[in-house]
């Protein structure tokens, strides 16, 4: 099924320049190879840029997105294309100009190179979209942003390798502070597009509600309007406890998840965003427990569960994982929120070189339409694509639509022992894109706890840059 | 310029007799225009006098920074007469500068503050403290008899400064309208810890001595609690167990709570109960005892006093890595050479330390209150209460810093957390608070060990 896909000698091409680069970073004696096997990006004449520098974005909040949806209107629905149509290339400019601004030797990273050629792509492809006045040019809007969306599904594992590789080159805080602007950023930009396609998507589809179940119908566009905090965390839990099964084998002890506190409590959010994150969470808690079960001698015994406490405040819900995994070894833990920082990163590095095969696999799989069989039944991700076509509405014959939440269903359904070393950095910059946080508190020796605060009335606007970033020029 | 004199009560020590001038270096605009020598400088009543010029040339010295290598130098007790000599004498090099480094600080706080009776009370203090070791400045300390007779001076110097923490509050506290807080928590800040470092030194001295006593017959040892010393060196515990000082603290802070409130909380210990660590034990008592005291209050005042306090004890495991290498270990211990008393090579980095996490059940801490937590003179109480009516308040805090019994209040004037944190980062350690609003507070304690103390 792989074989027959067209972009299998991209990838493979792909595959095999990265699989390069990671040797050649190892050894250093390899980078003059790197710089050679890549041309860095071309000059561009700046004016059309600047242009759109210059603009300022519209940040929205959560509610504003659900009640915009909820009364939904041609008039409205083409307003919305035209917020996204300018709203895309004006955050697609700050980015590239934020990379503009990245030392040379940075931007001739195969790896963020290649992700400055797709932004700037995009960003020449969009800004020339005509303004949307009908529901046609609206179709012919979601076609193209559909495609973008796609197009760009490989940027995180691009950037985190291309951030990896360069860390010698720029300041850890730097490159750190960059990579939190842009994943923001790229969050901002498919929330918005998506939210847009999936609003078209409910008002093609007005015969979809009625027929679907309660559960579905309270999503709007993409936010789910009464999320809940213990349902989330039960299917992730059981989801991620299926994929370390499969990964460590029937004999290995999975702990168990108790869920305790204010279980009722909802809060809007969209759905793919908090799965990640109780994901990660979920799975750094299954690894530690599961790992100091094997470096315990004698015979397994039951592992101590993980403890979940959701706590609901007025304007919060807190969510806490405490797990009983041994906690965060002293020489890791400076650097547990740094993307291009810590002991792992060699490893971390060729691990990431496997995800872009992964994300392409189940972007196969989705338009496939989900049901077919995994080419490899250890990556499991069917289990995950269950889930997410349960989970989110009935699949639908647009591909466009159907490409959502891929990029991050890739990261969450794999391999347990594949360490990315982005988990924890990677949910923070969600958790803080709503508004919320993530703390994390080790003891060393005896477990972890992880704290998600979760803007529980959804009135709080999308954050779209860190507050010491320079933004926007 | 002000010319009152002071009082002439005062002692004068013996190389500043005749010498009454002030000179004026601690400020540098006035020292552009020397004072004559008829214009005296007011301080706040005194009953001790001290030379600017001392306090000034001693305040220019900078600061040694202490390590735990300085308090274990000397070799573990009973220390033979030269090692208690040159004890008494390291920690003379070190005690009058620290000194002189308050006073100045001090003297740089407002008028209007310094003149408030408490804190110009603890002023004087740190000028009486200092009055009495500048006699030995310029002398070292080489028979046994100076060397008691210097102990005392220290063991006085402890006592006059039991007191200081809630005098301090409370003069801060009279004194809110007049300064600003960043600029007390600034001075706080420095003050406390320099108070934790100096205190740590002259009772590591006294300790010393009082473990080794080469001057008396030679049974002490035998009569003291011998168990419990032999894991001791000065004020350090060797193999201090965090859990039976929670014990001893929850005992103690549960029983004030039953006397304010009827309700005796109740705790658990899980993780690593057994787990021993070296660290100062008052140190730990008093961190822990303003820990419990906030996490029983609030499970009592939002009506869960039926749920237990939770608190785990994590014990670091020995490192695989990063393990100082020899040439560490020597450079630490440049002395105890001494074969009769091995040499203690305490190790700076990488030593086994304890997580100590609190989980209580009282609620959390609301979100507005949240961002106040770490500053001084901060009480959860409401406003009339912030200044009640003398005692009550002071008798717990003496009560509950360990120097006094008797305490009615559990809760102080809101040094507890702050303080708790600078006793925490004394040696590279922290408090963390997590608060769950509307459920509870998780609080992680991280201490890191003192170091292997292998002999």
């Amino acid at each position: 099924m792989l074989r027959t896909c067209p972009q299998k000698a991209q990838w493979s091409l792909g595959l095999t320049r990265r699989a390069a680069s990671c040797v050649g970073i190892r050894t250093s004696v390899g980078v003059p190879q790197v710089r050679r096997a890549h041309a860095p990006p071309p000059w561009r004449p700046a004016y059309s840029l600047d242009q759109w520098v210059a603009k300022e974005a519209r940040p929205i909040s959560l509610r504003q997105l659900m009640v915009f949806g909820r009364t939904l209107t041609e008039s409205r629905l083409i307003g919305s294309a035209n917020y996204v149509r300018t709203e895309l290339p004006t955050r697609l400019a700050h980015r590239i100009r934020d990379m503009q601004t990245l030392p040379y030797v940075v931007v001739t990273n195969p790896h963020i190179s290649q992700v400055y050629e797709l932004y700037y792509k995009a960003f020449e492809g969009l800004r020339r979209l005509p303004e949307v006045k009908t529901l046609e040019d609206n179709e012919r809007f979601c076609e193209k942003v559909g495609q973008s969306l796609q197009e760009h599904l490989t940027v995180i594992p691009k950037l985190a390798m291309g951030v990896l590789e360069c860390r010698g080159l720029m300041g850890q805080a730097d490159m750190d502070r960059f990579m939190n602007t842009i994943l923001r950023s790229r969050i901002s930009r498919r929330v918005i597009a998506e939210q847009h396609i999936a609003l078209t998507e409910t008002f093609h589809n007005p015969h979809h509600f009625p027929e679907s179940p309660l559960r579905e119908a309270e999503f709007v566009g993409e936010v789910l309007v009464k999320c809940n905090a213990k349902d989330v965390v039960t299917r992730c839990g059981q989801e991620v406890a299926a994929l370390a099964q499969i990964a460590y084998g029937p004999s290995t002890l999975i702990p168990s998840i108790n869920l305790s506190g204010h279980l009722h409590a909802t809060f809007p959010y969209i759905l793919s965003h908090i799965e990640y994150i109780i994901g990660e969470l979920l799975r750094n808690s299954i690894q530690g427990i599961v790992e100091r079960q094997k470096a315990t001698p004698g015979p397994p015994t039951k592992p101590p569960p993980i403890e979940v406490t959701v706590c609901e405040a007025q304007q919060h819900v807190i969510i806490r994982v405490s797990d009983q995994g041994g906690g965060i070894p002293r020489d890791v833990l400076p650097h547990i929120w740094s993307f291009s920082k810590g002991p792992r990163s060699d490893s971390t590095l060729q691990n990431l070189n496997q995800v872009p095969k992964m994300a392409a696999t189940l972007q196969e799989l989705r338009v496939e339409g989900g049901k077919t069989t995994a080419p490899d039944p250890k990556s499991s991700t069917i289990s995950k694509m269950d889930i997410a076509t349960h989970n989110f509405r009935s699949s639908s014959p647009k591909s466009g639509v159907l490409m959502h939440d891929s990029s991050l269903a890739s990261l969450s359904s794999r391999d347990p022992n594949l360490r990315l070393g982005m988990g924890l950095p990677l949910s923070r910059v969600y958790a803080e894109y709503w508004a919320g946080s993530l703390e994390l508190h080790s003891l060393e020796g005896y477990g972890v706890d992880a704290f998600l605060q979760i803007s529980k009335l959804g009135n709080k606007n999308e954050q779209l840059t860190m507050r010491a970033s320079m933004d926007a020029v | 310029m002000i010319t009152i004199c002071r009082p002439l009560r005062y002692y004068l020590p013996r190389a500043q007799r005749g010498d009454l001038q002030r000179k004026l270096s601690t400020s540098p605009g006035l020292a552009r225009h020397p004072s004559p020598s008829a214009h005296r400088w007011s301080h706040p009543p005194s009953s001790t006098i001290i030379s600017d010029n001392d306090v000034a040339s001693l305040a220019s010295k900078s600061l040694h920074a202490l390590s735990l290598a300085d308090l274990v130098k000397h070799g573990r007790p009973p220390l033979p007469a030269p090692a208690l000599f040159s004890s008494a004498n390291f920690t003379l090099s070190l005690l009058p500068i620290r000194l002189a480094h308050r006073i100045q600080a001090l003297r740089n706080l407002p008028f209007i503050v310094v003149s408030n009776p408490n804190i110009s009370k603890i002023y004087n203090n740190y000028l009486h403290s200092l009055s009495t070791l500048l006699p030995y400045n310029h002398k070292t300390i080489s028979n046994l008899q100076d060397e008691i007779k210097f102990t005392e001076v220290l063991a006085d110097l402890v006592e006059t400064h039991a007191h200081t923490i809630p005098t301090l509050a409370r003069g801060f506290l009279e004194c809110r309208k007049y300064i600003n807080p960043t600029e007390v928590t600034r001075f706080l800040d420095g003050h406390l810890r320099a108070r934790i470092g100096t205190r740590l030194i002259a009772e590591q001295h006294i300790a010393l001595h009082m473990s080794s006593q080469p001057h008396s017959p030679p049974n002490p040892v035998e009569e003291q609690i011998p168990d419990q010393s032999a894991s001791y060196i000065g004020v350090i515990d060797t193999a201090l167990e965090p859990a039976s000082i929670i014990n001893s603290c929850g005992n103690f802070v549960s029983e004030i709570c039953e006397l304010k409130y009827g309700v005796r909380p109740t705790w658990i210990i899980d993780g690593e109960p057994d787990t021993t660590f070296a660290y100062v034990p008052v140190h730990l008592e008093y961190i822990i005892t303003e820990l419990l005291k906030n996490a029983f209050r609030a499970t009592v005042e939002s009506g869960r006093g039926h749920e237990p306090i939770i608190i785990t004890i994590a014990a670091e495991p020995e490192s695989q890595r990063g393990m100082p290498t020899s040439s560490t270990i020597e450079s630490a211990s440049p002395s105890g050479r001494d074969p009769t008393n091995p040499p203690i090579r305490p190790l700076q980095t990488s030593t086994p330390g304890v997580t100590i996490r609190i989980r209580d059940r009282g609620g959390g801490i609301s979100p507005d209150v949240l961002p106040n937590i770490w500053s001084y003179s901060f009480t959860t109480f409401s406003d009339e209460d912030d200044l009640p009516p003398g005692s009550g308040n002071m008798d717990a805090l003496n009560a509950l810093s360990g120097t006094a019994g008797g305490g009615s209040s559990i809760a102080g004037l809101g040094y507890g957390l702050p303080l708790g944190r600078a006793y925490a980062e004394y040696f590279g350690g922290g408090i963390a608070v997590q608060s769950l609003y509307g459920w509870g507070s998780d609080v992680y304690l991280r201490l890191k060990g003192l170091g292997r103390l292998d002999i």
